[in-house]
């Protein structure tokens, strides 16, 4: 009898409570919340490095070389550049792949898992409805999720930042994985993977197609918004005339080609400069007077991360009221005044 | 109704995975403060029955009533225990225990929780993942027995246990359920266990109810006899008209049968002593049998409930 004292503490007898699930969620997934735990602590790490010192150490070597000056012997810090670049990618990478670690988690354990075990229904059979359980289920991992997320990529946005201008071969803004890896929208996504493994998990209920399908769904909501992105705000037209040749510029391009007299706009023949009697025989041909190009300047960043963040947490929105009505469908719920089924 | 712990009407639930309806038409009620036995063949429809009435799954059509609310209104006051024992194989018994008390914050009862956990010589500090299946078991029936429900259901609750800590757990089980005045209702296919303990019966085949009543009632409403294949005088084959058979099997010369007499037994037929493994028995053997549902509290308007009314009215036929 006094063996077994440890068992439940006085705080059992709580005037009104609430099912404690939280403590429970976060007992039964520790695993899985120290593996996020050191993720992002290393992640964090890594990425202040790069932004510190490896930063530091590669537009050093930079000065060192540009002040050469195209001298045929230059001596240079080259691995410091070296492992900037590759340190770079490999934070980015990572921190790009972290929507898909989530969804894969998600898929695999969170709701499919309990579903599959029963283990579900145990706590649906204590005084926990289905609904707080899945409310459970999904904030307090949302909240870890956003939170560890949003920690990485502000560093990775300031790591960035501090490369800018400093480093020659430093990625531009406009880079698709520097783009993601620096902003909300990979927050966001973050979110999208954890919701889409909920809900996979609870359609699906069986742990490894739901991890599979989790990792493919979320994969192809990327690739969704991903096409969306440069439409999700309006671009700015460069014009050059034939003479100029087209314009090639920074940002991310949303279109490009040829205008006619007409002002029509014909796709880009990607012939060539006019100075080749080839092209100007077909530009002439096409009736061609100059170039546009439609495309994004750095002042869009902000106005794309936040409209494709939003249009994300949309998608987000619509797959948690799917989830619970999933859930609902199944378990029935309290109905409100006459208790009629379907 | 507050005498029945669970009324359900025109209950239907169909699982379109595995394509088809596990439970249809079902209109029964099963008394408070009782122990109920849930029986039927496997893929009967028992689990989805007892989940319907735990409120963990939706059903189909009908309505299920439970404590006099919807399932789902009345969860803290259900405890359920499923045919699988599911349980976090990653906590120990202790920490399952303690989970039980946070999520059953009103009701949780930490002593009847370690009585029955510990009562096997279990150490609590072991992980679930380490326990026999009976050992589970006993931590499941913990779990639902200290949270003090009103209705317990059970679901194949001791099939996994040998028979020393099936008669010890099914004790420990009776005694507390019959200290805080628990409704039970259990599934089981050990039907010499539900003999001992269960009062009424819900059979149940390919979905739909077959038999519903008090054991007592449902066994003197039936009479297990044996007579003569042929009419000794006219060389007829029997006919038990205008009693209800529920199965006749000839040996030889003879007859025996399970009937629901509809009133004084022909001459020259002998009743036999009647247990309810063999009315359960030829029920399953027999699903053509038309069901019977009995009790005062019984609203379903069964065609052969009149039978009810006639039991006791029904002399006794004296051994030859």
């Amino acid at each position: 009898m006094t063996a077994v004292a440890p068992t439940v503490p006085s705080a059992t007898r709580h005037p009104s409570p609430a099912p404690r699930l939280s403590r429970w969620l976060l007992r039964l997934h520790r695993p899985a919340l120290c593996a996020w735990a050191g993720l992002v602590v290393l992640l964090s790490a890594a990425l202040l490095w790069l932004g510190g010192p490896l930063t530091d150490a590669s537009a050093a070597a930079w000065e060192q070389y540009n002040a050469c000056d195209g001298a045929s012997r230059c001596a240079y810090d080259q691995p410091s550049i070296i492992r900037y670049k590759e340190v770079y990618s490999a934070t980015t990478f990572a921190v790009l792949a972290l929507p898909f670690l989530v969804a894969a988690w998600a898929g695999a354990t969170l709701t499919s898992r309990e579903l599959e075990t029963g283990t579900a229904q145990l706590t649906w059979a204590q005084s926990v409805s289905p609904v707080h359980w899945l409310t459970a289920t999904l904030a307090l991992p949302a909240t870890l999720v956003v939170a560890g997320t949003g920690l990485v990529v502000t560093l990775h946005h300031l790591a960035w930042s501090a490369g800018e201008g400093r480093i020659d071969t430093a990625k531009s803004w406009s880079d698709f994985q520097t783009f993601y890896a620096g902003g909300p929208l990979t927050v966001a996504l973050a979110l999208l993977g954890l919701v889409v493994g909920v809900l996979v998990g609870l359609l699906l209920r069986r742990s490894l197609p739901a991890l599979a399908t989790s990792v493919v769904a979320t994969g192809g909501v990327f690739a969704i918004v991903h096409t969306a992105l440069p439409y999700l705000w309006p671009s700015v037209t460069q014009v050059r005339n034939r003479v100029q040749d087209a314009p090639s510029g920074a940002g991310i391009l949303v279109d490009e080609g040829i205008l006619t007299s007409t002002g029509a706009r014909l796709p880009n023949p990607y012939c060539g400069s006019d100075v080749f009697p080839d092209c100007r025989a077909m530009y002439d041909k096409l009736d061609a007077v100059g170039y546009y190009r439609d495309f994004h300047p750095l002042a869009h960043y902000w106005p794309l991360q936040l409209v494709a963040t939003a249009l994300t947490c949309a998608i987000v929105a619509v797959l948690v009221f799917a989830a619970y009505r999933v859930l609902k469908s199944r378990t029935g719920g309290a109905p409100r005044g006459a208790s009629t089924t379907v | 109704m507050t005498s029945s712990a669970i009324e359900a009407t025109g209950l239907g639930k169909v699982f379109r995975r595995r394509g088809g309806w596990a439970l249809r038409d079902c209109t029964f009620q099963l008394p408070a403060g009782r122990v109920s036995a849930l029986v039927g063949p496997n893929g009967a429809g028992k689990s989805t029955l007892l989940a319907l009435a735990a409120g963990l799954i939706a059903p189909s059509e009908g309505t299920v009533t439970v404590l006099g609310g919807h399932p789902a209104d009345v969860r803290p006051r259900i405890g359920f225990v499923s045919q699988d024992k599911p349980l976090y194989p990653q906590l120990t018994i202790a920490e399952t225990l303690r989970m039980g008390a946070d999520l059953n914050p009103d009701r949780w009862d930490a002593d009847t929780a370690e009585r029955v956990a510990a009562g096997g010589g279990l150490d609590l500090g072991a992980r679930v993942r380490s326990l026999s299946g009976g050992q589970r078991t006993r931590v499941a029936l913990a779990l639902a027995l200290a949270k003090r429900p009103d209705l317990l259901l059970l679901d194949e609750p001791v099939a996994d246990l040998d028979p020393l800590a099936r008669h010890e757990l099914m004790g420990t089980l009776m005694a507390t359920a019959a200290q805080y005045g628990t409704t039970i209702v259990m599934s089981s296919h050990v039907i010499a266990e539900l003999e001992e303990s269960c009062d009424h019966l819900l059979l149940i085949g390919d979905g739909r109810v077959r038999l519903a009543g008090d054991i007592d009632d449902l066994l003197a409403v039936h009479s297990l006899i044996t007579g003569p294949a042929r009419e000794t005088a006219t060389g007829a084959d029997f006919d038990l008209a205008p009693h209800t058979t529920v199965e006749s099997r000839i040996t030889g010369r003879q007859v025996t049968a399970l009937v629901r007499p509809a009133g004084p037994l022909p001459a020259g037929w002998q009743t036999n002593d009647l247990s309810l493994e063999a009315l359960l028995l030829a029920h399953l053997r027999n699903p053509a049998a038309p069901p019977l549902a009995l009790g005062p509290a019984s609203a379903s308007a069964s065609p052969t409930s009149q039978e009810a009314t006639s039991a006791s009215a029904i002399p006794q036929e004296e051994p030859a």
